[in-house]
């Protein structure tokens, strides 16, 4: 048997290894195509030749399987009646490699797995044990069914969609600014997700929200609101001359919606025809056009200053003027100080009864007295007394300074949209010829005609979701890779972010091609993808190791059994609040607005975010550079750039983490009054199911019940003020930092 | 994972501050897991065969945040005098602009020190009596002409993407010398102006994170490495809490079989418990003696703070620490009296600075170590209000003393005025070329690979300074 699997290993590798060597050969002949061809052509004035290399290159390009249709058959496997569609693809496939799946996953242990990949929280007791109860295929439905439909599944999957659009609460890069505004745009996410809104037209309304027509204002707010997706990425702020800046702030959006959207490095296409894959300059800056036709950045106060900031839009009936009147009134306040000091200066001219110096001032600035200072038939005291009044005005307007509006960051179509020319190794100020705006030949079939007068940012949208005429195939693989991977452990294509030739394969191609004509088929429902999947067999199975079904497949590529998953760090807070009951689900708006313009605490502004709200991880802001301990220790997703799939490290800071931090041993001690309160026999198995929810047999307590015991004694002898709650606080700490806690089996 | 390899303590990522405080966040980490493979070793944690011949095993980067007047510490003008108070022409540096400013004028005496003749104002005299260990490189040009700008591309090689520091590829490419220190430290960094960005270790690996003490804003000696001791819990109550914990996570693993994410768990217990034993006492310069403390101005002012910062630099050099950053506060800005401001701030870091230098050597180390000293950018040879000086990315200088550079020599000049290179000029990518060369690395090879393609640190730019070497 050994032998044997020695001999099956020996083939996966040795196939592998032609893999490799055979798509390595294929990227150095493409590589050494362009070297041939492209490479000195493009600065070569025979423009015909370049533009067939180019075109040869998007064509040869289409063969990519990401490229591809959708097909898929159904396998024609043994599958028994309870395998759904979803199964028969995994257990056809294991079959083929002689594997077993492992049994079901204890019920316990599924409805936390349901729990946390739906909502991000542990269930409660009496939910998990009506479960366990009574388990049934319409039992698990039903259970399936409330997850979805609760708010805080929208708050769950919501997250997942800000990783990849890097949302955070300031700028980051060079001058850590707020973003005051980003709040609405993570709300309006979740709400989306709540609403599960077709994820073709949650793309649309995030690439072209504030074009798009409404049927009241709070719609055209709510989609001017999601088009923030296009604003909200860093940006260099300071002594950047405008035009790098425009190509720069370009090349972050194509990168973001490359990445999230469509799988793709485009990144590379911005100096040279991308090396690897089918994307050549021109299409590069065809994208380009589009973006740099859209205006994110505006001329606006911030920080006492008139500085190019993100662009920001006002909200409500009456938000263009609220708007338009408070930057006016910064506009204008720098006129206010000078009237004040002008206004002042006449004042000590008046007191000192100086009639020559007080003409000479009212020449210069005749603003400088008020009317009735100026008038000599009064006396000095009531011309004194009308220009302290005239100074107190001004005071007046500078001490009260218009409240904050409703705003949004929101983009808008430039006033005269144009194409973007290509440049010249990728240098802003090099331009060579100008190419229509336009989106990438390689996928999908048709020219697409963008309006002048229109950035095309509404074509693009629309295009990325055709499936017949654009890149709709491609984008439902991608975003159904992303669903799979946040359910089961990881992407069915590995490199969640990269479906490009430097990519992975899907390890189950058809099963990807299902899930995305599925996505399809339900008008882009993302809930009812997520329904299909987690109602399959393949999403219950046990993450029970298996030596033999290891050896063979180590890295259970297959599926054989479930990836045994770390609590990301939201979920891991909010378990920590909720087992101490000290969670408020209530969906918070902004958690920054204490915060100066300055983000990042500096100098002499010691204001830094907080931490201390006890609402879902996901409303804590998400400052570029300086994120919550807690993220950043466990892995949150860098904001500064899309993230499909975190790093997964186990590292020592993170046991330091639960060892030492604050807020970890203030909730143990809160979870430890919490359960004092319990009836004095039940209360460690109550705390037992509520941390890891799971019941526990009385053999199993037993190493609990003496720890507490022999830290009450220990510390009674040591002379503890409240023995009793520190020893419980003492082992709620120790129960935060065990792997059942940290691991959904 | 054999259940006896003790597994280093290295940095990750985003290590913060933690409190209003300013405390550092530390930044360690273990060999045990990257993306995707919680447990299984790091394959590039350990010490690495470098590409070439190392000139230096480690880096000392002596930041001066904020930007020193180079023309006022390094690069004597005498034309820059006789014209103070006219106007500064385009052509008179053969640029197509017109007047760029009133010329300002270096109020201190420059003059050669050493035997090397290496010219110095008299604004550091300590230094200017190491003059002969120092290489003096005035030609260093970058971009960005805002302070944020300029940090992240001298730190990262790059402004508006995130790319991986300087000290996360030295850590990348060298791994660690010992096993329980991350190999790249930073001391006192700037929180704005990139924040982390600067010591971040973008997409490499988490381990490759610098780790950070304290925060240029506080003094350093209040600086503490968060959650590495614990206020509430003695030691040992706290360790038969961890074995109750480790008990039942020996447990868990014993009924799931296998699985490398609990033993990772398991054994990023025991490391952090190690560390919280280990790394105190490199952390207390108490039990440095009194004269050492003189050499480094610790206990006097105005040198106390960065004399810490420098002797800690030098502790963990002793411990094998690859690449060790000490920043001074935003204090080097001097848009206005900029005399003044230069005056006070050279005598902060003069004698620290030459208290390093010679220890070093002293303790036989100045040899294999590398010291940088330099600021974002340099300084405009005109005014800026009056008697301040603007931000000058165009040209400024930096030194290195020690790690195989030829001691007393002066490269690359710039022109009369301080304003644009006109010798050997050496860009940022340059500098970081010439570094990871020194280091044994060639930038060229040094890769890796993200997101579809191979990255570097000098993306497609940089030459080595060959001529620096000894």
């Amino acid at each position: 048997m050994d032998n044997h699997q020695t001999w099956n290993s020996w083939k996966r590798q040795s196939w592998q290894r032609i893999y490799v060597l055979v798509t390595s050969v294929g990227v150095w002949l493409i590589f050494l195509g362009m070297c041939l061809g492209a490479v000195p052509e493009s600065v070569s004035d025979d423009g015909q030749r370049l533009r067939q290399t180019t075109l040869d290159l998007v064509e040869s390009g289409r063969d990519h399987w990401a490229f591809q249709p959708l097909i898929w058959d159904l396998p024609t496997s043994s599958a028994d009646s309870l395998s759904s569609t979803i199964d028969s693809f995994i257990e056809a496939r294991l079959q083929a490699e002689g594997l077993e799946s492992a049994p079901a996953a204890d019920t316990s242990d599924l409805v936390r797995r349901l729990h946390v990949q739906l909502t991000g929280l542990p269930p409660s007791t009496e939910v998990r044990q009506a479960f366990v109860d009574h388990p049934s295929e319409s039992a698990l439905e039903g259970l399936v069914d409330r997850l979805l439909s609760s708010p805080q599944f929208g708050e769950r999957w919501g997250r997942h969609w800000l990783d990849l659009a890097r949302y955070a609460d300031s700028n980051g890069l060079d001058e850590n600014f707020l973003f005051r505004e980003a709040w609405r745009y993570r709300n309006w996410v979740v709400r989306a997700m709540n609403d599960d809104m077709p994820f073709d037209r949650f793309l649309l309304e995030q690439i072209a929200g504030d074009l798009l027509s409404y049927d009241s204002i709070e719609q055209r707010d709510q989609q001017r609101i999601a088009s923030g997706f296009l604003v909200i990425g860093p940006k260099v702020l300071l002594g950047v001359n405008p035009n790098k800046q425009r190509m720069d702030v370009a090349d972050e959006q194509i990168d973001t919606i490359g990445r999230s959207v469509l799988g793709l490095t485009l990144g590379c296409a911005r100096c040279h025809d991308h090396k690897f894959e089918p994307v050549p300059t021109e299409d590069y800056y065809a994208l380009a056009g589009i973006f740099t036709s859209t205006r994110v950045m505006q001329q606006r106060h911030m920080l006492g200053q008139q500085r190019v900031m993100e662009q920001l839009v006002g909200l409500g009936e009456k938000g263009d003027e609220l708007n338009a009147a408070y930057e006016k009134y910064w506009r204008e306040r720098p006129k206010v100080v000078e009237s004040k000091k002008q206004a002042e200066s006449a004042l000590e001219l008046l007191e000192k009864q100086d009639e020559a110096e007080l003409d000479n001032l009212a020449e210069k600035d005749p603003g400088a007295l008020s009317v009735q200072s100026k008038d000599r038939s009064l006396t000095y005291e009531a011309r004194i007394r009308f220009q302290k009044e005239w100074i107190e005005s001004f005071a007046n307007i500078l001490n009260h300074p218009p409240e904050i509006p409703p705003r949004a960051m929101v983009p808008t179509d430039v006033d005269e949209p144009r194409d973007e020319a290509v440049r010249r190794a990728g240098q802003f100020d090099k331009p060579e010829n100008q190419v229509p705006r336009g989106f990438l030949r390689v996928v999908g079939k048709e020219e697409t005609h963008i309006p002048d007068d229109e950035s095309g940012r509404l074509e693009l949208a629309r295009w990325l979701t055709d499936v017949e005429n654009g890149a709709g195939r491609l984008t439902a693989r991608v975003f159904a890779n992303r669903v799979w991977h946040h359910l089961i452990g990881r992407g069915l294509v590995r490199t969640v972010d990269n479906f490009g030739r430097t990519g992975e394969q899907p390890s189950h191609p058809e099963l990807l091609d299902y899930l995305a004509s599925r996505l399809i088929e339900s008008g882009w429902s993302v809930k009812s993808i997520v329904r299909e999947i987690v109602l399959s067999r393949t999403f219950a199975l046990s993450s029970q190791h298996d030596p033999k079904a290891h050896a063979t497949d180590p890295d259970n590529t297959m599926l054989w059994r479930a990836h045994r998953r770390r609590l990301d760090p939201e979920s891991l807070r909010d378990a920590m609040l909720s087992v101490a009951g000290r969670l408020d689900l209530t969906p918070m708006q902004s958690s920054v607005w204490y915060l100066g313009d300055q983000a990042t605490a500096v100098g002499d502004n010691k204001n830094r975010r907080r931490t201390d709200f006890p609402n879902r991880s996901l409303y804590l802001p998400a400052i570029r550079n300086d994120l919550p301990e807690i993220f950043d220790v466990f892995d949150f997703a860098d904001p500064h750039a899309t993230t499909g799939a975190r790093p997964q490290t186990t590292v020592a800071i993170q046991a330091l983490y639960l060892l030492n931090d604050d807020m970890v041993m203030d909730l143990s001690k809160a979870t430890a009054q919490r359960f004092l309160m319990e009836e004095a026999s039940t209360r460690l198995s109550q705390l037992y199911e509520t941390m890891f929810q799971r019941t526990a047999v009385e053999a199993e307590l037993k190493p609990f019940q003496d720890f507490i015991m022999q830290t009450q004694k220990q510390l009674e002898r040591d002379g503890a003020k409240n023995p009793e709650l520190e020893a419980w606080s003492a082992l709620c700490h120790a129960m935060f930092s065990m792997s059942r806690f940290h691991f959904l089996d | 994972m054999s259940c006896h390899s003790f597994t280093p303590l290295i940095s990750r990522r985003g290590m913060l501050q933690t409190s209003a405080c300013g405390f550092a966040h530390m930044a360690f980490s273990s060999l045990l897991a990257q993306n995707g493979t919680p447990g299984k070793p790091m394959g590039d944690g350990f010490k690495k065969r470098p590409h070439i011949r190392p000139r230096a095993k480690r880096v000392i980067f002596l930041f001066m945040w904020g930007g020193p007047s180079h023309v006022d510490l390094f690069d004597p003008k005498p034309m820059l005098n006789d014209r103070a108070g006219s106007q500064l022409h385009g052509k008179d540096l053969g640029l197509d602009r017109g007047n760029m400013g009133e010329l300002l004028g270096s109020p201190f005496p420059f003059k050669q020190y050493g035997q090397s003749g290496i010219w110095m104002s008299n604004l550091m005299p300590h230094l200017a009596r190491q003059a002969d260990k120092l290489c003096m490189i005035r030609s260093l040009h970058t971009e960005g002409q805002a302070h944020g700008e300029a940090l992240l591309n001298l730190h990262t090689g790059q402004a508006n993407l995130v790319r991986p520091s300087v000290g996360a590829w030295v850590s990348y490419g060298l791994g660690d010398a010992r096993a329980d220190l991350p190999a790249f430290i930073t001391i006192s960094p700037p929180r704005g102006h990139g924040g982390v960005q600067n010591y971040g270790s973008a997409f490499l690996p988490a381990i490759h994170q610098g780790m950070a003490i304290g925060s240029a804003e506080t003094p350093i000696s209040k600086a503490i490495i968060p959650n590495l001791t614990n206020t509430r819990q003695s030691t040992q109550s706290q360790r038969s809490q961890l074995d109750f914990v480790q008990s039942m996570n020996r447990k868990h693993l014993e009924q799931a079989a296998r699985d490398p994410g609990i033993e990772g768990l398991i054994e990023s217990y025991e490391q952090a418990f190690r560390m919280q034993t280990t790394t105190p006492p490199i952390m207390d310069l108490d039990n440095e003696s009194k004269s050492t403390h003189a050499l480094y101005g610790i206990g006097s002012e105005p040198t106390d703070n960065f004399g810490r910062q420098c002797l800690l630099a030098r502790k963990f050099t002793e411990q094998g620490v690859r690449y060790i950053q000490i920043s001074t506060n935003y204090t080097w800005d001097h848009h206005q009296k900029v005399e003044q401001g230069s005056i006070e701030e050279s005598a902060k870091v003069d004698l620290p600075i030459a208290g390093l230098l010679q220890d070093l050597e002293q303790r036989g180390m100045l040899d294999e170590t590398l010291v940088l000293w330099g600021g974002e950018f340099g300084r405009t040879p005109t005014a800026e209000n009056k008697n301040g000086r603007n931000h000058h990315p165009q040209g400024f200088t930096m030194w290195m003393a020690g790690g195989g550079v030829k001691a007393g020599l002066t490269y690359g000049a710039t022109d009369d005025f301080g304003y644009r290179p006109v010798e050997h000029p050496i860009h940022m990518h340059d500098l970081h070329a010439t570094l990871l060369y020194a280091l044994g690395l060639d930038h060229e090879r040094l890769t890796y690979r993200h997101a579809g393609r191979d990255f570097r640190l000098t993306d497609i730019h940089g030459n080595i300074a060959h001529e620096l070497f000894a």
